[in-house]
């Protein structure tokens, strides 16, 4: 068995992807802490490795149209030094990890290791992500929360690699993200909202509202979303227990080793809470 | 030496450290070496019904407690624990084998394919089933003046109950040592705090008297009572299997198998019932101390005695039933971890004292003040307080520095400032040092004096602060005075380095044999200079009534911690930390200040994201993505100023330092809690998911 | 999996394990035990080394992601100004106890320093927190970080 492959093109990747059963990796730092077996030993991979985290056509950020093109392999760190990328989406980027191993974690990475807690879902969600696949047949574009169909599942095909990821090139005029970790550096989400709105002559124009960690995948109502639209902002605080109500049934987090589901519940409520009553100050 | 001692030198094993150069156990190459992997429980309490080995390679080997020499137990206070396993298994990680060979991916293999037939037993998981159960390892008790008749006068009776979690090391260093028999001789090397407690334990389990054994402190990366005694019991299974294998073995555990298998800071519930007299002082205090020994009692007793004579913290109670015990469960055992006891129960008492003011409607450190000791006063124990107690210029200094009284007054809300006073007993309890009868021995060659002690240098300047009590009584220049490599073949047993006793005790004979070598020093070229620890004769114990001094004194201190709490989320801020002590002299500013900056972060650790829970017994949080301990985000701010009482009897006046600054941070974060909710805190850790439950601004 | 890549400013090549840890080929194939494994998994930054001038996890990098890169640790730089400086400004602030976190701080530091030369307190705070110290409390490191920055005048 081949150990790994090292393509020196995005084609070559995919030819190889077509022809052998391996694994993809970019940044490698969920896949080498998830194989790892102890000090001083390789992790496992059970496969031959794909190494795609040097490919040049993965790694641009560029603006087209009203787009943003962001390749797969674009690292953290990159994210947070372009000045393409919303300052929104960085206020969640600088918060993963810590900043070594944001010099090595891919957007692309975060998203196919699809954590119910994966720190770039939130944004990503909310402004409806494109995803393109590739592979040496052809591509396809999906939203991410069509790619996303599970904690940790994807519908990535065998042949395929996640190259682009395709967002709106858009401010919202009120932006609000909040990660709720262990503690203030390097630390995983016990709870994220994510919070974004346009207003209008005074009226909700756009709204998009996520959660994270708090349920299999993010969370996100377009029906609740929906409803809001072409209400006065100034109105949104009378409207609170109800938007909360509604939204209570879709926060279903679990118990573990960092934190409660009742906190996480309540906490992501609160957030939301916190959200909506600044859009009622907004003029 | 025209500076004062307390000026700050830049310490001997600064440059190799900055440099990498310093070679910690796991950088050291051994000819032929060997390495080892453990096989551990995975069931909480089980018979081993078999073990099921695979065929092994050659020059690979299966070691157990049938290669054990001499008595399969480490040896430390209760020679309770296994070094490797016998018919049973007490708890998820325990030791049972050992497989060596001389290459890691083969070792992993043959220990995936090991297979352990257990017959589970019915474990007891926690405190409260320990207690129901009487699984009691150590009860203790003592008493002072009569507090039945003070109970049955008092006016009101208050009782409370104060919990604390475990807490982790995470030394940055994860354990490691290697054995080699070489020439009828056991070298062990590795990362230790106590090179003669391996020692003893190795005479034990090998059948070797200490004349064959050579135990060797390598450099080592933070301790904190971690390696104390747990090191023990892994220099014996090296060595064992180096005896077997014939040649050196080195185990070093990977950072989670260190988390789940060493041992860890007592679980504690202390209970109070406090006797009120009509002006609401507390004249009698009735204390019982519960402690989470986990499944081997081991070093269990002395803590729960260091828990049990710092219960009344800073405070003279006149009547005080006080009963400590140390219970088995059947989870990792627990053992020392500085402060060793009184973080537990001081954090306790300074609450009980906090929320019984804010109960009476009393200014908490108004209320604290009135019961504080003074010279004179009995201690717990009935000793005495000797000396001047500084507390009152302490108190006076932080709060003007943190300007406490005004903040405390103005109550904003989700904004809180909380006051701790605290000690620390210096050196061993008891008789602890009599016991030891600690040794030092300084050896002129020419112009160089070498110290030859067995204190360790972990980080906390030992190295740097001896050296300099060297020098400076000699009156010579530093560079002159050389550290002797802490290898028991060539040093005396100065005693553990614990107890924060190696500047006071250890300095403190170094001192006394400077000043003897300094009167002799033109007698010859080579001379040498040993002392042993006498113990002052003004200090009486009785270690079976436990009346008299727990220790020969106290250090000092007060702490005041700022603290914004969330409102949305309930996360904790810790903004900032004001800190007085009274440790006695300085022997080494910068030195001492880390000490305080770095026992201050740990304190804040284990009283806020600190969270390690069992489930069934098994550790809910077992490597660093789950168990959190500060980051340099997480630091807070720091001002610390010291009043000095010096110890006449320390070198130079210098008293203890080590651990003090540890006793003091969590009570005065949580009493900073409690005033920015305005709620009674009476555990820790302080999670957003504890408050949030608690909140009464919103509930 | 042959490997070329530039070592301490020395073109090396090897034949590993794709999925061989960076810390493992440096500290057991090039003997350089300056690069600590504290954890394994990311946690702790006892592992940080320069990669192209940026600090890494060398725990989280696997031997096929070092093709053409630079990789640098203590051994080399140690040798530099920049590091003199740190040294001297770490020895003065007491930024050292027991040791193992310091050579990754020290990277890390470099890292830093190198992308921003005259950081602000909360910005060495956050370039410092991929590295765990448990003796110092941060706040003698800082300093410590903060010196070198005030006094390298154009070192960075």
């Amino acid at each position: 068995m081949v150990d790994g492959f090292r393509p020196a093109t995005l084609q070559e990747a995919l030819d190889i992807r077509s022809k052998h059963d391996c694994l993809p990796i970019a940044g490698s730092t969920d896949l080498m802490v998830q194989k790892a077996r102890g000090f001083a030993l390789k992790p496992d991979f059970g496969k031959p490795l794909l190494f795609i985290g040097h490919l040049p056509e993965l790694h641009k950020i560029s603006i087209e149209k009203d787009q943003i093109h962001i390749g797969a392999g674009v690292l953290l760190t990159d994210l947070l030094n372009s000045d393409i990328i919303p300052a929104i989406f960085k206020e969640a980027v600088c918060l993963m990890a810590s900043p070594p191993s944001r010099n090595l974690a891919s957007i692309g990475g975060n998203i196919c290791n699809a954590s119910p807690a994966g720190d770039t879902l939130p944004y990503l969600y909310a402004v409806d992500a494109q995803l393109v696949l590739k592979s040496a047949r052809g591509e396809r574009t999906v939203s991410v929360d069509r790619f996303i169909t599970g904690p940790k599942q994807t519908d990535l095909a065998k042949n395929e690699l996640l190259t682009d990821i395709i967002i709106p090139n858009k401010q919202f005029d009120v932006n609000y993200y909040r990660k709720v970790g262990q503690r203030k550096g390097m630390s995983l989400t016990k709870a994220a909202f994510q919070g974004m709105a346009d207003i209008d002559n005074g009226m909700v124009a756009d709204i998009r509202i996520t959660f994270g960690s708090v349920a299999p995948t993010i969370v996100r109502s377009r029906d609740i979303e929906k409803s809001l639209i072409g209400i006065f902002a100034a109105d949104i605080e009378d409207k609170v227990s109800e938007i909360l109500e509604r939204y209570t049934p879709l926060v279903r987090p679990i118990d573990d080793a960092r934190s409660s589901a009742v906190y996480r519940k309540k906490v992501s409520l609160r957030l939301l809470e916190d959200f909506l009553r600044k859009i009622s100050k907004e003029k | 030496m025209k500076d004062s001692i307390s000026k700050p030198i830049q310490r001997v094993d600064g440059p190799a450290k900055i440099s990498g150069e310093a070679k910690y156990i796991n950088d050291m190459h051994f000819e032929n070496q060997l390495f080892a992997k453990t096989l551990r429980s995975d069931r909480v309490k089980a018979r081993i019904i078999s073990i099921r080995r695979p065929e092994l390679p050659d020059g690979f080997f299966i070691v157990d407690k049938d290669d054990v020499p001499g008595i399969n137990r480490m040896r430390t206070v209760v020679s309770d624990h296994p070094i490797f396993a016998e018919d049973t298994v007490e708890y998820i990680g325990q030791p049972i084998l050992l497989v060596v060979g001389p290459e890691r991916e083969t070792i992993y293999n043959i220990l995936t394919h090991i297979v352990v037939d257990y017959e589970d037993i019915e474990p007891l998981l926690t405190l409260e089933e320990a207690e129901a159960n009487s699984t009691v390892f150590t009860d203790y008790h003592y008493d002072k003046g009569n507090p039945a008749k003070a109970f049955a006068a008092a006016v009101k009776i208050i009782e409370d109950e104060y919990r604390t979690g475990y807490q982790e090391h995470v030394y940055l260093e994860p354990q490691g040592m290697t054995g080699d028999f070489r020439d009828g001789t056991m070298f062990v090397y590795g990362s230790m705090q106590c090179p003669f407690y391996a020692e003893g334990a190795l005479t034990e389990a090998l059948n070797l008297d200490a004349n064959h054994i050579r135990v060797i402190q390598t450099v080592t990366g933070g301790a904190f009572g971690g390696k104390e005694e747990f090191p023990s019991l892994t220099a014996c299974q090296v060595a064992v299997a180096s005896l077997k294998t014939k040649q050196p073995v080195t185990l070093i555990y990977d950072r989670d198998e260190d988390i789940i298998s060493s041992t860890k800071r007592h679980p504690s519930i202390v209970r109070y019932k406090a006797a009120l007299n009509k002006n609401d002082d507390i004249i009698a205090l009735d204390i019982d101390v519960l402690l989470d020994a986990g499944a081997y009692n081991g070093l269990s007793p002395v803590v729960l005695q260091r828990a049990i004579f710092s219960a009344t913290g800073v405070y003279n109670f006149p009547h005080l039933n006080v009963r400590g015990r140390n219970f088995m469960t059947n989870k990792v055992p627990s053992g020392a971890y500085r402060g060793f006891g009184a973080p537990q129960t001081i954090f306790g008492t300074e609450m009980l004292l906090h929320n019984i003011a804010i109960k009476l409607g009393v200014d908490p450190l108004d209320y604290k003040m009135r019961h504080m000791l003074k010279r004179g006063d009995a201690t717990c124990t009935g000793g005495q307080i000797r000396d001047v107690v500084k507390l009152p210029e302490i108190i006076q200094k932080v709060t003007e520095m943190s300007n406490y009284r005004e903040k405390f007054q103005a109550g904003e809300k989700y904004k809180g400032i909380g006051i701790s006073l605290f000690l620390h007993g210096c050196g061993f309890t008891g008789n602890g040092e009599q016991m030891i009868k600690g040794k030092i021995i300084l050896k002129k060659n020419g112009e160089t004096v070498i110290l030859k002690v067995s204190s360790t240098e972990m980080g906390q300047g030992a190295e740097t602060v001896l050296r300099k009590i060297v020098a400076y009584s000699l009156d010579i220049p530093l560079e002159q005075v050389k550290y002797e490599s802490v290898d028991t073949g060539l040093i005396p047993d100065s005693g553990p380095t614990v107890a924060s006793r190696t500047t006071m005790i250890v300095g403190g004979l170094l001192q006394q044999a400077s000043l003897e070598l300094k009167d002799r020093w033109d007698e010859t070229e080579n001379i040498e200079v040993s002392k042993s620890y006498k113990h002052p004769d003004f200090l009486e114990w009785n270690n079976d009534t436990f009346r008299g001094d727990a220790y020969p004194v106290y250090s000092w201190g007060a702490n005041v911690a700022e603290v914004a709490i969330d409102p949305v989320t309930y996360e904790i801020d810790v903004k900032k930390i004001w800190a007085v002590y009274d440790v006695g002299l300085l022997i080494d500013e910068t030195t001492l200040r880390g000490q305080m900056q770095g026992g201050i972060a740990q304190g804040i650790g284990w009283a806020t994201i600190e969270v390690m829970e069992t489930d069934n017994g098994r550790l809910l949080q077992k490597n660093l993505t789950d168990y959190k301990v500060p980051t340099s985000m997480d630091a807070p701010l720091v001002e610390c100023e010291f009043i000095s009482q010096p110890y006449e009897f320390g070198p130079f006046g210098a008293k203890c330092a080590g651990e003090l600054p540890f006793v003091g941070a969590p009570p005065a974060v949580a009493a900073a809690v409690s005033n920015a909710l305005r709620i009674p805190i009476t555990s820790i850790p302080l999670t957003p998911e504890n408050l949030m439950e608690m909140d009464r601004y919103e509930n | 999996m042959k490997i070329d890549f530039i070592l301490n400013n020395q073109s090396q090549t090897i034949d590993v394990h794709p999925a061989r840890r960076l810390l493992d080929l440096l500290r057991e194939d090039f003997g350089l035990t300056s690069v600590k494994e504290g954890c394994g998994e990311g946690e702790c930054g006892a592992c940080v080394v320069l990669m192209d001038g940026k600090a890494v996890n060398s725990c989280l990098v696997p031997a096929g992601n070092i093709i053409g890169k630079s990789i640098v640790t203590l051994e080399s730089f140690k040798k530099t100004e920049r590091y003199k400086m740190i040294e001297s400004c770490f020895l003065e602030a007491g930024s050292v106890q027991c040791g193992f976190c310091t050579p990754g701080i020290v990277i890390a530091t470099e890292s830093l320093l190198t992308e921003n030369p005259n950081p602000t307190d909360e910005e060495i705070k956050e370039g410092l927190s991929g590295n765990l110290c448990r003796c110092t409390g941060y706040n003698m490191i800082f300093k410590g970080i903060h010196l070198a920055a005030e006094r390298g005048n154009g070192l960075w």
